[in-house]
């Protein structure tokens, strides 16, 4: 309750900044977009020259894109502040702060930054989930939305176990970006259907980063009405342990965590 | 003539240590360049296995005049010299620009584009022999087990390295204008996402210029963007003939002419109105 109260308060502030600094809320925001409609043109003169990709039609394809932003984008704008934590809050020694107030550490960090760049990859995956459903008269039940939404959140906690994890290890190395970069750049794999890949690049992206449970195979239920029980049961069970681990990760980074700086 | 060779050893002199830190600079950061090379390989991995789908899904053993080796090529050299002509002393300049820091830059009697050319340049060798190196024979080993023959050609080769060279110079003052720009604008993070996806998209990293249907294709190509990445990986792929070469390697040339002289206009405007902040 608390916890809700103060992330209140700090929103509140962010709205305030925003306000302040709208041209580069809007580079921010339109960069982001731009970035997903080259993706898209990519896509587009990819389907210019064949029927079906792997048996995937344009809009499925596109739908299977479109969800990938949607855990990607929440997760950016409520976790953005981890980047930094991994780049270099830790190296620079500024992470004592969050040592000594009343609240969790990384409650803290977590609250402390909205980043509304995100919403420009946000809002283009849910106008592109939209734009596929109706392109592809999806027959959407209630049961079919709510277990949709359950794995759009579950999968943003992949997202967020997984910058948890490696953000943590800047505590041990003092700076661990771009070990970040390289696990959230894997993200990039599951944009696609998994059936394109060999062998080890899918099982390594559905059990151990398991980025492909964050759009694949979530979506390949809604789209073709794969099994729910692995499509989305393994969004919820895998994020679930992720998040699990990552917490373990974070507190022993902090109890080894010597403050840098001087 | 004496005079000239000695204001010649006095110049590489005073180079020569902004490139000595260059090497240490990246012998220091060396996990991080590693961590960065494992994340283009990812992102060359992704492509190569997007280009298979497609391929196998065609039907055809090309698509538009490329078969899945020349595809597999493109993606490897396209990214390799796209990360070849990468330059990110221009952003530590954004960053001198807000902290004022740049100052000390100014004060010195150097050139500002030499002393980061050469500040660069060790850093460039680092990823010539660490990461070009071995790409490329990896490349060549994978052309010589599909064809069955040594596709490598010398001259081709010698043209790609030439055009490349150019093309990093292109980078170099492409990406000093935009480090310029932070003099007027805050949000620099976002605008060079922005300038990310634009070059990836057309310099032809993203999707070869070739693919783009006819008239949008000839728009790009006679961009800046396209002497970038897409210019010499042709080149080495030997998509060029006679009088192309000679044009495309005009082209470039061009475009390295009118960025210089951008980067020149806006700095002697950006002198007169750097206030530095603070101390």
């Amino acid at each position: 309750m608390r916890f809700l109260r103060l992330y209140g308060t700090f929103i509140a502030l962010h709205l305030k900044k925003l306000m302040e600094y709208r041209i580069d809320f809007l580079t921010g925001a339109v960069s982001f977009l731009i970035n997903q409609i080259t993706n898209i043109v990519f896509i587009g003169i990819i389907f210019s020259q064949i029927p079906d990709l792997d048996g995937y039609l344009f809009y499925e394809i596109i739908f299977i894109y479109g969800f990938s932003l949607v855990p990607k984008g929440i997760d950016h704008l409520l976790t953005d502040n981890l980047w930094k934590v991994a780049w270099f809050i830790v190296r620079k020694g500024d992470f004592d702060k969050y040592l000594t107030r009343p609240i969790s550490p990384l409650a803290h960090v977590i609250m402390e930054f909205v980043q509304f760049d995100a919403l420009g990859e946000l809002l283009t995956g849910i106008v592109l989930v939209v734009v596929a459903s109706v392109k592809l008269s999806i027959s959407y039940t209630a049961g079919k939305i709510v277990l949709m939404i359950i794995a759009m959140l579950f999968g943003t906690l992949i997202f967020t176990s997984i910058k948890i994890a490696c953000s943590a290890i800047a505590f041990k190395i003092k700076q661990s970006g771009s070990i970040l970069q390289i696990f959230y750049m894997t993200s990039d794999f599951a944009r696609y259907p998994v059936t394109i890949y060999n062998e080890i690049v899918k099982n390594i992206i559905t059990y151990i980063i398991p980025f492909a449970f964050t759009a694949y195979y979530p979506a390949s239920y809604i789209l073709r009405g794969n099994d729910p029980v692995f499509c989305i049961g393994g969004t919820v069970v895998l994020s679930l342990i992720l998040f699990g681990f990552s917490l373990i990760v974070w507190q022993k980074g902090i109890s080894a965590y010597e403050s840098a700086g001087s | 003539m004496s005079n000239i060779k000695a204001r010649g050893i006095g110049f590489i002199n005073t180079y020569k240590a902004f490139t000595k830190a260059g090497v240490q600079s990246s012998m220091a950061y060396r996990a991080s360049f590693l961590c960065f090379v494992l994340g283009e390989s990812l992102y060359c991995f992704v492509m190569y296995f997007i280009w298979k789908a497609v391929f196998s899904s065609s039907g055809n053993s090309t698509f538009m005049g490329f078969s899945m080796t020349d595809m597999t090529v493109y993606v490897f050299l396209s990214n390799l010299v796209g990360f070849l002509t990468s330059t990110d002393s221009t952003e530590n300049l954004a960053d001198e620009i807000h902290d004022g820091s740049i100052i000390m830059r100014m004060i010195k009697p150097v050139n500002v584009d030499f002393s980061l050319l050469a500040f660069e340049l060790g850093n460039k060798v680092m990823m010539i022999t660490c990461v070009f190196l071995p790409v490329m024979i990896g490349v060549e080993i994978y052309r010589f087990t599909v064809l069955g023959y040594c596709a490598f050609h010398i001259g081709n080769f010698l043209l790609f390295v030439v055009s490349t060279v150019i093309s990093y110079l292109l980078a170099f003052y492409l990406n000093l204008i935009f480090g310029y720009l932070a003099f007027f604008l805050m949000n620099i993070w976002g605008f060079s996402i922005l300038k990310g996806s634009l070059i990836k998209f057309f310099s032809g990293s993203l999707i070869p210029l070739a693919f783009f249907p006819g008239a949008v294709r000839v728009v790009f190509e006679q961009l800046p963007f396209a002497s970038l990445v897409y210019v010499p990986t042709m080149l080495y792929m030997g998509k060029y003939s006679g009088w192309e070469i000679v044009f495309v390697l005009a082209k470039q040339i061009l475009w390295l002419g009118v960025f210089i002289y951008i980067s020149k206009v806006i700095w002697k405007w950006a002198q007169k109105r750097l206030a530095v902040q603070g101390g």
